[in-house]
């Protein structure tokens, strides 16, 4: 019945996964496009199904999440000249079993949540939703790069995009553009930043961003 | 009113124009010059618009999309008068900046168009009806106001940059699960209409909401618009880029960025209130807000020594203030707003004087600021009256709707709420009139030179203290009726 649908949501749980435990940031960038164009075609195998506004929309999102997005963000690495990579505050182990531990915890809450999901709806998009939300803010959190804190940033996004699929089937176009464009003004601004922050201190370590206080 | 609607449009696309044509302006002056000349222009238009709503109702666009009711038009107005007040003072301190930080063509050219750009995404907050809208206006205000924090490129404002466009960017996406619950909660119905998160609509049918999802969706709304609001235990990017932002837009920030927050914690009470039958759930989460706001600010504005970071959990200690009036029930809601205008003015003027005081010193330590009075009296007057009006002292407006708050404290028999508040402000008190005794008087630092003051700076000074004590000593029968027809639509008994 959900076929397509349950393996996107399947993929995109890997995605969560190998994002905790990858240490190249160029792999990093690939993933969490790939991950944005997964969800981009997602509505097109959802109960609306193919028609001009759904086809215009995915479309767009896979420009911006799977071209611009990466494009920017790499862009940034290489003008920083990043030599060493993605610094996790843990160790690769610990990261594992955090994203293994997250993955658990979205299930368990996913099922639990009282949410008017849609019959039509596979049963794997909110615990995949849920997951993504909280393996991006484990990104935000206990990664150095400012890049890897972008990504964290696009994964929950991305975790809230698939919310809004499973629980709003129809959000009107106005706000999903808006919302797409906030997010796409937000990376580009992040990226300008990341640009500006290696230019002058050197370096993009977040963690040493430290000077202001109390 | 369907005539009247457009005037919303033309609030809308006026600021976006100009902030356009920005870019190509000619000189650093020109840039200059458009901010302080256009803004009041649009706040005209904006006037004309709040008068209106006031004596003929709503105003509402075809499509429903635009939407200006009491509690917005209040809000619109505080808008105007923070960001008139503020581009003025542009003018007036790019033009006294030192050498070093001097605005060139290219960086006035670009705080010309982000300000205008900033104003926009403001108003869109206020006037969208829809509620996925304004989550977009929300997040497009973090985005548009982060290059003005660093204006100056330094490590620490991009520190201070970089920290508020990450949490602030994280905080509003959380809003943004709350925004979807929102929707999730009108059930499987009417779900599928086009006026789908349209306030108007979803006031209309708050009863029917289901209960527990709009809690959950309230708990995400207040803490991520909360994070942009300056609430803590969330407030941690507020003291670094209020320090680092040029002193207009520190002013901007806490004038109206942090209640325009408010305002869409605001849009969405009613509704959770009547969803939950009227149980005081989402007043007392509020009031907890609210209090640990004041409570902590009230820590690190002893403990402070940088000025402008003192300003900046004062503004936390306010915030604190007007959540916490929120949650009082009618009487509170009215002490808020007031506090609103008054908190939104006064702390305008306290960053001018910062900003003014901070180029004369050359420093922002408020050990090394001594004798303002002396050296330069404009502005050394405008700090010492703000920070004592900040604080509450009588017979100033603050002091007014600070007293409106214990009342509607008492009223309500909620005297721990009010011990704790009373313990914070008496805290606030006696740390901040020390900083204020002391930058007043007080030895002056040899190096300093008296500066004069023009009668514009001594205009902006006294204009704002005089609007203070005017409204401290009398209220206005029309300016009491603006405040109760806004605090109705809060408390739930408002018509669409």
């Amino acid at each position: 019945m959900h076929g397509i649908t349950d393996n996107i949501m399947a993929i995109l749980m890997l995605i969560n996964l190998a994002l905790t435990l990858s240490s190249r940031l160029a792999t990093c960038i690939s993933l969490v496009a790939f991950q944005g164009v997964m969800l981009a075609l997602l509505p097109l195998f959802s109960h609306e199904g193919l028609n001009p506004r759904t086809l215009f929309l995915a479309g767009l999102v896979v420009v911006v999440k799977g071209l611009i997005f990466p494009g920017l963000l790499s862009r940034a690495v290489r003008d920083a000249n990043v030599r060493r990579e993605v610094e996790p505050f843990f160790g690769y182990g610990t990261s594992i079993l955090v994203g293994i531990a997250l993955l658990t915890i979205s299930f368990w809450v996913g099922i639990r949540l009282p949410l008017p999901v849609s019959e039509t709806t596979s049963a794997l998009v909110v615990p995949g939703a849920i997951g993504a939300i909280l393996t991006g803010l484990f990104l935000l959190v206990s990664r150095r790069k400012a890049v890897t804190q972008v990504l964290g940033y696009l994964v929950m996004e991305n975790g809230m995009t698939a919310f809004g699929l499973a629980v709003v089937p129809e959000i009107p176009l106005l706000i999903e553009l808006g919302i797409l464009l906030d997010v796409f003004v937000g990376v580009l601004v992040m990226a300008i930043m990341i640009w500006h922050i290696s230019r002058e201190f050197d370096h993009m370590d977040v963690d040493q961003l430290s000077t202001l206080k109390g | 009113m369907d005539g009247m609607g457009n005037i919303l449009w033309w609030l809308l696309i006026l600021p976006v124009l100009v902030a356009l044509i920005s870019p190509v302006l000619p000189s650093a002056r020109s840039a200059l010059a458009l901010v302080m000349v256009g803004v009041p222009l649009i706040a005209l238009l904006a006037l004309w618009a709040v008068i209106t709503v006031f004596q003929a109702g709503p105003l509402l666009t075809v499509g429903g999309w635009l939407h200006l009711d009491a509690l917005s038009a209040f809000h619109l107005a505080v808008l105007m008068v923070v960001f008139v007040m503020s581009s003025v003072f542009a003018g007036v301190y790019f033009r006294h900046e030192p050498p070093a930080h001097a605005l060139d063509r290219h960086s006035a050219r670009r705080f010309a168009a982000l300000w205008y750009g900033a104003m926009a995404a403001m108003t869109l907050v206020l006037l969208s009806n829809n509620l996925g809208v304004m989550w977009v206006g929300v997040e497009a205000t973090t985005l548009l106001t982060a290059f003005l924090i660093c204006l100056h490129v330094s490590p620490v404002s991009l520190e201070a940059t970089w920290k508020y466009l990450i949490v602030c960017s994280v905080g509003v996406a959380f809003a943004f699960m709350g925004v979807l619950l929102v929707a999730a909660s009108i059930g499987a119905v009417s779900a599928t209409d086009t006026h789908l998160l349209h306030w108007t609509h979803l006031q209309a049918i708050a009863g029917n909401l289901d209960k527990n999802l709009m809690k959950v969706a309230f708990i995400f709304l207040l803490v991520g618009f909360g994070t942009k609001a300056g609430l803590a235990p969330m407030h941690s990017w507020l003291p670094d880029a209020h320090s680092q932002a040029p002193a207009p837009v520190s002013a901007l920030f806490s004038g109206f960025m942090l209640n325009m927050a408010l305002y869409a914690i605001m849009r969405f009470l009613p509704l959770v209130a009547s969803a939950t039958g009227g149980s005081g759930w989402a007043s007392n989460l509020l009031i907890g807000f609210g209090l640990v706001s004041i409570l902590v600010a009230a820590v690190f504005i002893v403990v402070q020594r940088d000025l402008k970071r003192f300003l900046a959990y004062c503004s936390v200690e306010h915030i604190g203030i007007i959540a916490l009036g929120l949650g009082l029930g009618p009487l509170g809601a009215v002490a808020a707003l007031f506090h609103t205008l008054n908190h939104s003015v006064c702390k305008a003027l306290a960053f001018f004087s910062a900003g003014r005081l901070g180029q004369i010193y050359g420093t922002h330590d408020m050990r090394k600021i001594r004798a303002s009075l002396q050296v330069n009296r404009a502005w050394g007057t405008g700090m010492l009256a703000g920070i004592l009006i900040l604080i509450g002292v009588a017979p100033f407006a603050i002091f007014m709707s600070e007293w409106f708050l214990i009342r509607a404290a008492v009223e309500s028999q909620r005297y721990g709420v009010l011990g704790l508040f009373l313990a914070g402000a008496v805290i606030v008190f006696a740390g901040s009139l020390r900083h204020a005794v002391g930058m007043a008087w007080g030895p002056r630092p040899a190096s300093v030179k008296s500066v004069p003051s023009p009668v514009l700076e001594w205009l902006m000074v006294v204009l704002p203290l005089l609007f203070l004590l005017v409204l401290g000593l009398w209220m206005p029968p029309g300016f009491r009726h603006i405040l109760e027809s806004a605090s109705v639509i809060l408390t739930g008994g408002g018509t669409p």
